[in-house]
């Protein structure tokens, strides 16, 4: 999960570095997934998420696509 | 997750929240008066469900998400404290965990500029750029060290 200045910049890495170009989102988007995911990690009694609680953030933060199935 | 799991992770945490670095394995079996053997077999349950990330060789933290005990691309700072953060998602899970204000120091990771994110009241207050995610989820969540 990189940062980047700008969706050129995600093309030009991955022409670089002969990766695939995989989901690219809005970094509001991630700080949504970040309070989603990690809002609770400091809690006693934390545990893992499960895949229905997962794909549940997915859908809410509006990331839908194939990529994010579980 | 037994409560003395519990509370070896518990106390990694806060750790990690209270000194910006991982505990070493004495420390932690200092801090709950009990040996450093006893931690080390917990550090392995806590690996092997997926709540730290050990170091390959020590078997010390290596991660404890969204904190890094080593440093990375993504520094965290809130207030007179830093952290790092494993990556972008984990960098903002920073402020996200411990709910307080903070900035993110990075730079893009194709040119390098440099770029700062900042986290106030709970909303991205400053921040520009995308993310980009090379792996779909289905190929990291099975072995996922980062949830």
């Amino acid at each position: 999960m990189l940062l980047f200045r700008s969706e050129e910049h995600v093309d030009r890495w991955c022409r670089q570095w002969s990766r695939p170009r995989g989901a690219v989102f809005r970094l509001e988007q991630q700080w949504g997934l970040a309070k989603a995911w990690y809002a609770d990690r400091l809690q006693f009694d934390w545990r893992r998420k499960t895949e229905d609680e997962v794909q549940r953030i997915f859908q809410d933060l509006g990331l839908t696509s194939s990529f994010w199935d579980l | 997750m037994s409560d003395f799991d519990a509370r070896v992770r518990f106390h990694v945490y806060d750790h990690f929240v209270d000194c910006g670095e991982a505990p070493s394995q004495a420390e932690v079996a200092a801090a709950l008066d009990t040996s450093p053997e006893a931690i080390s077999e917990s550090f392995e349950r806590l690996a092997e469900g997926k709540a730290l990330v050990l170091q390959p060789e020590s078997r010390e933290v290596l991660m404890a998400e969204p904190f890094s005990a080593i440093p990375t691309a993504y520094v965290v700072r809130s207030k007179s404290r830093s952290w790092w953060g494993n990556c972008i998602w984990d960098a903002l899970g920073i402020p996200a965990a411990i709910g307080d204000d903070a900035e993110v120091l990075t730079s893009c990771a194709d040119c390098g500029e440099a770029m700062t994110v900042k986290i106030e009241g709970g909303r991205l207050a400053v921040g520009e750029g995308v993310v980009h995610f090379s792996v779909p989820v289905r190929d990291w969540w099975p072995d996922v060290a980062f949830t």
